[in-house]
């Protein structure tokens, strides 16, 4: 089973280098690469080891189903407000 | 995090040598001003444009499937050649052979190291970006330099840190090797025990079946390893008598 995550839109959205990330989750920066192509799914910790750092629960980081655009989970959100 | 303050704690990091896939704190040793220097075939600042476009190039080698696939494919003749060349000397000399052996396997060993540490290199893009915060191709060429030495000595002395995602690429090509293992070594046994039975060795039949019989055993051994080690570390097994939680 293949799971989706958000790494590279969060970490471009806080401006976080892959080596500060992996630092901070104690892996290497290649592994935070291999983790954005989706090419390695992590273990339960490394999962959420990333989305504290984050400060997200777990499932807003990593998805057994691919996630919606943030940029449309906004707009759909005001609009609901509106 | 503002993009400077980032870049500022890249920058840090690599003084520091937080960073486990830069030994950047060994360049201000003597060993790496005065000797390690010397292992590294080009100097900061003296690559054109062109030249560093063809070495990123050869940067890459390693990181593409096709090349060492090559590279995989290539192990099974220098395998034989060794062999080959062991089995020269020892008919000469048991000692020299004994010897010469000893040294194939260290410079085997040594390629074998060179390779582990290659899979786990970062590129030099990757490099820029961790060190300095920016594209390979922003950099000054003096960075560069930098970068590159960097690379190359932690190609030849670095060390791979072992982290969950390499854990388990080594686990799977063990365990896809020991797959490979288990045919291979009943192949080997029976092949010995056809050479020893039927091979025009008359004088030495029964010496030679001794030694089947000890290739089998360790072939066995060998084999039934990874059952033993499960059985001597998996912990007890509680039967759950009630619902969990209860």
């Amino acid at each position: 089973m293949s799971f989706h995550n958000r790494i590279a839109v969060l970490r471009a959205e806080r401006k976080l280098s892959r080596a500060t990330l992996a630092s901070s989750v104690g892996v290497n920066p290649q592994t935070i690469g291999f983790l954005e192509r989706g090419d390695y799914t992590p273990s339960l910790e490394l999962a959420f080891k990333i989305a504290e750092h984050f400060e997200l629960p777990v499932e807003a980081v990593f998805s057994p189903r691919p996630f919606r655009t943030l940029s449309e989970q906004v707009y759909k959100l005001h609009q609901r407000e509106a | 995090m503002a993009v400077n303050a980032e870049n500022n704690n890249v920058v840090n990091n690599t003084d520091t040598n937080t960073n486990p896939n830069t030994n950047t704190k060994k360049d201000r040793g003597w060993f790496w001003k005065n000797i390690g220097f010397w292992f590294v075939p080009v100097k900061a600042g003296t690559l054109g444009p062109e030249q560093w476009a063809k070495v990123r190039r050869m940067s890459r080698t390693g990181k593409r499937r096709t090349r060492r696939l090559v590279f995989a494919l290539l192990w099974a003749p220098v395998l034989a050649c060794e062999i080959a060349v062991s089995l020269r000397v020892v008919r000469v000399d048991p000692w020299a052979g004994l010897i010469s052996t000893a040294w194939l396997a260290i410079l085997l060993g040594l390629a074998v190291r060179a390779l582990r540490i290659g899979f786990a290199q970062v590129s030099l893009e990757d490099r820029a970006e961790i060190e300095y915060g920016v594209e390979f191709e922003a950099l000054k060429e003096k960075q560069r330099g930098e970068v590159f030495q960097r690379a190359v000595r932690d190609g030849l002395f670095g060390r791979v840190k072992v982290d969950e995602h390499e854990a388990e690429l080594r686990l799977q090509a063990q365990g896809a090797a020991y797959r490979l293992l288990g045919p291979a070594l009943l192949v080997f046994v029976t092949g010995y025990w056809a050479v020893c039975l039927f091979g025009p060795f008359a004088a030495t039949r029964s010496a030679l079946a001794v030694t089947a019989v000890v290739v089998t055993w360790l072939a066995a051994l060998v084999l039934a390893a990874p059952t033993m080690i499960r059985m001597w570390t998996q912990p007890d097994e509680p039967e759950e008598t009630a619902a969990v939680g209860e």
